[in-house]
């Protein structure tokens, strides 16, 4: 929560002591700089961000260390996580050829998962990824990585042929479509992946605070408590609901990278 | 793109098709109405008829469906 949110909070604002129900904004999405380096605030998300990488980066340390043939422990986690992103998104799209990129599609799965979860983290409770940089940062390397790959393929002037000029369409209608194809091949993808991530995370937390706010503010000793009550259950529902939206988005991300670079990869549909 | 198969890559024809060709559907859509739009958007600016932004955004979700058409028919 933002400064602004704990003060209000704080306060003491109920419901018929005088003062409106706080509604959660966008200003809660804004937050005080830990510190400030050379111009440059450094703030909550950052900071989650940088969390993130040293959990994540810790864990496969801890768990690929010393790898054994009968894993146990954190080995055994760490192997459910990658064979799961292995056999569930990447070989769904790209087969077994595309196993030299699965620790791309490792990183993006659980850096984008992490940065959800912290949603619900108790004392955190601040997704990071619904701060736009970040789904755009990682829309980006996903996007500068498969056009890489399609070009490496089939060289610049096959893949952007690949690109721009839609399989099974007859030739008089290609100058109607393959403006589009080439559209949203280049600029539609990388947008739509970015937006997808951030405004469900963005409405996944605003939800959550609506609801968790309300049980603050409608709590009093009246028919308030009532209120207070059911807007307490229905946050802990949301939270539940929250959970899987963060994992569902974390694969969804991950699916339409590999979906991407198997797109790029592919000579024919 | 002429040429190729019915099999789609080196993908199993048997399996069902990935994920990604259902978003794909969506890249289209929004592709299309934005590309098609603004480009009337535009002509409908320096003709003075403003009427020709919807009527791209119409022809923009018209080649979006037909691309989905010879997408999905294809293979």
């Amino acid at each position: 929560m933002s400064d602004v949110r704990v003060l209000t909070t704080a306060s003491g604002c109920h419901l018929f002591s005088g003062c409106g129900y706080p509604a959660p904004s966008i200003s809660d999405f804004y937050f005080k700089p830990i510190f400030t380096v050379g111009g440059v605030a450094f703030t909550k998300p950052m900071l989650l961000a940088v969390v993130t990488a040293v959990i994540i980066l810790t864990f496969f340390f801890v768990a690929f260390r010393k790898p054994k043939i009968v894993p146990r422990g954190a080995q055994n986690v760490g192997e459910l996580g990658v064979l799961f992103v292995r056999d569930q998104i990447l070989r769904q799209q790209l087969g077994k050829k595309g196993d030299k990129y699965l620790p791309f599609v490792v990183a993006i799965f659980f850096f984008v998962w992490i940065m959800n979860l912290f949603g619900i983290i108790p004392l955190v409770e601040f997704p990071a990824t619904s701060r736009f940089a970040f789904p755009v940062a990682l829309a980006l390397i996903v996007w500068v990585t498969y056009i890489t790959i399609g070009i490496k393929s089939k060289g610049p002037i096959g893949y952007f042929k690949r690109m721009a000029v839609p399989e099974g369409a007859p030739w008089w209608i290609l100058p109607l479509l393959a403006p589009v194809e080439l559209f949203s091949n280049i600029l539609v993808r990388p947008f739509t992946l970015a937006i997808r991530l951030f405004a469900n995370m963005l409405a996944g937390h605003l939800l959550l605070l609506v609801f968790g706010l309300a049980s603050w503010y409608l709590f009093s000793l009246s028919i308030g408590l009532l209120f207070a009550a059911t807007s307490f259950l229905l946050t802990i529902i949301l939270t539940g609901l929250e959970v899987l939206i963060q994992a569902l988005q974390a694969f969804i991300f991950a699916t339409l990278t590999a979906f991407y670079i198997a797109d790029a990869m592919e000579t024919a549909h | 793109m002429s040429g190729g198969g019915p099999t789609a890559g080196d993908r199993d024809p048997s399996q069902p098709r990935p994920a990604g060709e259902g978003w794909a559907i969506l890249s289209y859509m929004i592709g299309g109405m934005a590309l098609y739009g603004f480009l009337g958007w535009l002509i409908g600016l320096w003709t003075g008829l403003p009427v020709l932004f919807p009527i791209g955004m119409l022809v923009g979700l018209a080649s979006a469906i037909a691309l989905v058409i010879f997408r999905v028919t294809r293979s």
